[in-house]
């Protein structure tokens, strides 16, 4: 039997991103994952080469590629510039008080939060019921056209939902919601390569990839507003108020 | 080459519109310059004249125009509201850039390329959302951050929801798996769901209540009119698309429409209880929400027409309802902070507006809605007398609540006429404060209000063009005659 590294790679990576919290982890583990996703697709059974760069690839692998390092890139850098502050010189007293105010909540929060093992427990298990599911699902309902490909889209969409449903910061429900939309990117890419002999239509492949894109910046500026404006992504702090 | 110019003349303008954000009058002039010359080249396209570009089919037919004229003028009537109403500094390039989303969702009849292109419109729809006017002196609010992080994850999961939907349907086969629940029910339910979601169907209408209460109302009205419309639209392709998915499944299009039923109900419900005048206007649009869709899922060419008359009254009086709201919400020279019973009196053209707006949405003769509901209750009456009653009650609730909120926040005597007290000893008149001045509404606005209520009470009173295009675009429809 021969072992699938690379869907192992986007199980794992996938893992990552629903268990941690913190983004050093969960960024690098996120663009793995699309460079998996990258590589899984340019299997023959589902794009042909069609240009030679490093070795023989198509043209696919190279937009998923960019997409996922695009992606990467531009939550990597929000999360390096979230210390900073910007528009203060407009904002009145009541604003720079309300800034000061919820910065000491921020670090009270902080500093009232040790790392405790229990916070892990249910993504935990979030993740063992997900690979149950994507194990049993692509033989019970098969819509790719391999196991392989079924196993990658199910688990994708799956750990995305549990990883939105179990978020507790507004930085993780992003990382979710780009998982979902890889595990769709997948289902589709897979599928349409396999009906479409002459290949696949570049308008929705170009779209899918600006979603993609435009996904994560408007993750990238939510993060932004809200830790510009409450010192934290905590979502328990966002509806507290 | 004129489809690609309707498409991406709006992203160039909101590419400048971007750079000179900070001259808000020059930008908005600009803006209404671009919906004009969009609007002369729509109506210059040949109708039913498919091309082909990258593969992919662009062409226009009679309703699709008629949805994109009407989507053009509501972003040109948007943006004459911005000269006097509170928005964001991107309001202008973020609205020009949802209006080539939306031409684009018309003129590509794909559904893959449509639900890609309605999920980058509510990512766009986000940015509007969290917008703060330039050089503000106050923080986003806490609220709009919520409202649009809810906004970002419900339309993105409609998004996967519709695709994986699409990719279901596109593999689906008539009588492979027998025996199995078919296939066809469960892409029926997907879609169900995803534009539920993006319709503000009850219960996956916790957007729209945030959007309404927390955003600027011009950009829940551009997000309102725009994007649900335009999903609707793609519906309706989508099933055009994939007929079978109708042929298939009468057993759960009748859950469906007992969804738009139970959903038309709670939103008339939801806006007779307390609330905010936002909400109660909000739980007014859920309630015409449900009322489409259920025209729409009667599947049949006269609840078909409905709903599509229903959409198009429902741009109309949704634009109406707010562009009042933002005015009579405007600081009107009184104290702040307190509930104002007298908003009629205050503000008499949007006091107006705001009762014309809701008696439309609600389908109150003479106005605009009037028509639509009219053929939504012969679809239901079609279905049986239970689904009628339904769809009467909820229209009685939302008539009530409506007269309910009327009551407390506009009709009530004028808090303003203060009683002459005496001269008190060593008084004189001149040592008195002088008597405040309030200003009145501002003339573009109002004038904005009252051209949409004409328009409303036009379309009512002479439904006959509008009926004529509606009924022969349905007729065209694949799954219409095969039905």
């Amino acid at each position: 039997m021969q072992i699938n590294w690379l869907l192992i790679a986007i199980g794992a990576t996938a893992t990552v991103v629903l268990l941690f919290r913190d983004w050093r982890l969960t960024f690098p583990a996120l663009l793995l994952n699309y460079v998996a996703l990258a590589f899984f697709l340019a299997e023959p059974r589902f794009v042909t080469p069609d240009i030679s760069l490093i070795g023989e690839m198509n043209t696919l692998v190279l937009v998923k590629l960019i997409t996922g390092l695009a992606v990467t890139m531009i939550l990597t850098i929000t999360a390096l510039t979230f210390s900073r502050e910007y528009g203060l010189e407009n904002l009145d007293e009541f604003g720079l008080a309300e800034l000061r105010r919820a910065a000491r909540t921020a670090q009270r929060y902080r500093a009232s939060q040790p790392f405790r093992m229990s916070d892990y427990i249910v993504p935990f298990w979030a993740g063992v019921l997900a690979l149950f599911a994507s194990a049993t699902l692509p033989f019970v309902y098969a819509i790719a056209p391999t196991p392989a490909a079924d196993f990658a889209w199910y688990w994708l969409v799956l750990t995305g939902v549990l990883t939105i449903a179990t978020a507790s910061d507004l930085l993780k429900i992003g990382l979710g919601l780009l998982l979902c939309a890889s595990g769709v990117d997948t289902l589709y890419t897979a599928v349409e390569s396999t009906l479409k002999e002459g290949g696949m239509n570049v308008i929705p492949l170009a779209l899918l990839s600006q979603f993609h894109i435009l996904l994560a910046l408007a993750i990238a500026y939510l993060c932004g507003l809200l830790y510009g404006r409450l010192k934290t992504l905590e979502l328990n702090e966002l509806y507290k108020r | 080459m004129l489809y690609l110019l309707l498409v991406l003349f709006p992203i160039s303008m909101a590419a400048s519109t971007f750079v000179l954000r900070k001259n808000s009058g020059l930008v908005i002039f600009m803006a209404l310059g671009a919906v004009i010359a969009e609007m002369l080249i729509a109506a210059q396209i040949p109708l039913d004249n498919p091309s082909l570009f990258l593969g992919v089919t662009l062409t226009l037919n009679a309703l699709n125009r008629m949805f994109m004229l009407l989507f053009l003028m509501i972003g040109g009537f948007a943006f004459v509201g911005a000269w006097s109403l509170p928005h964001g500094e991107n309001f202008v390039p973020i609205g020009l850039l949802m209006l080539s989303q939306v031409s684009a969702v018309l003129l590509l009849q794909n559904p893959f390329i449509s639900t890609l292109l309605l999920a980058l419109t509510g990512l766009t729809a986000v940015l509007a959302v969290v917008d703060l006017p330039a050089g503000t002196s106050s923080l986003v609010g806490t609220r709009a951050i919520a409202a649009a992080l809810k906004y970002l994850v419900l339309m993105v999961v409609a998004a996967i929801l519709m695709y994986i939907a699409f990719v279901l349907a596109t593999i689906f086969r008539i009588g492979e798996l027998p025996g199995r629940i078919s296939l066809s029910r469960f892409i029926l339910a997907l879609l169900a769901v995803s534009f539920s979601l993006r319709l503000a169907l009850i219960p996956f209408h916790a957007w729209l209540a945030g959007l309404v209460e927390h955003a600027e109302p011009l950009v829940a009205a551009l997000v309102i009119t725009l994007l649900n419309t335009s999903s609707l639209l793609a519906l309706l392709v989508a099933f055009q698309t994939f007929p079978i998915l109708l042929t298939d499944n009468a057993g759960p299009l009748r859950v469906m429409r007992i969804g738009a039923l139970i959903s038309t109900l709670l939103g008339a419900g939801l806006a007779l209880g307390p609330g905010s005048l936002r909400r109660a206007m909000a739980y007014l649009i859920l309630y015409d929400c449900g009322m489409v869709f259920y025209g729409l899922a009667s599947v049949s060419s006269i609840g078909l027409a409905g709903a599509v008359f229903g959409t198009l009254n429902q741009t109309l009086a949704v634009l109406l309802m707010l562009v009042s709201l933002g005015l009579i919400e405007r600081p009107d020279g009184r104290p702040p902070g307190m509930a104002r019973r007298d908003l009629l009196r205050r503000w008499p053209v949007a006091g107006t507006g705001l009762l014309a707006g809701s008696l439309a949405l609600i389908g109150m003769p003479p106005l605009g809605g009037a028509m639509s509901r009219l053929l939504i209750y012969q679809a239901a009456g079609e279905n049986g007398w239970p689904e009628l009653l339904a769809l009467l009650t909820a229209t009685l609730l939302a008539l009530l609540a409506l007269i309910r909120t009327a009551h407390e926040r506009l009709l009530g005597p004028s808090e303003d006429e203060a009683t002459p007290e005496p001269l008190m000893l060593g008084e004189t008149e001149l040592d008195r404060p002088a008597p405040r001045r309030l200003d009145p509404e501002p003339r573009s606005a109002a004038a904005l209000t009252l051209i949409l209520m004409l328009i409303c009470l036009t379309v009512g009173l002479y439904p006959g063009p509008l009926l004529t295009t509606i009924d022969a675009a349905i007729h065209e429809l694949a799954f219409i005659r095969a039905l």
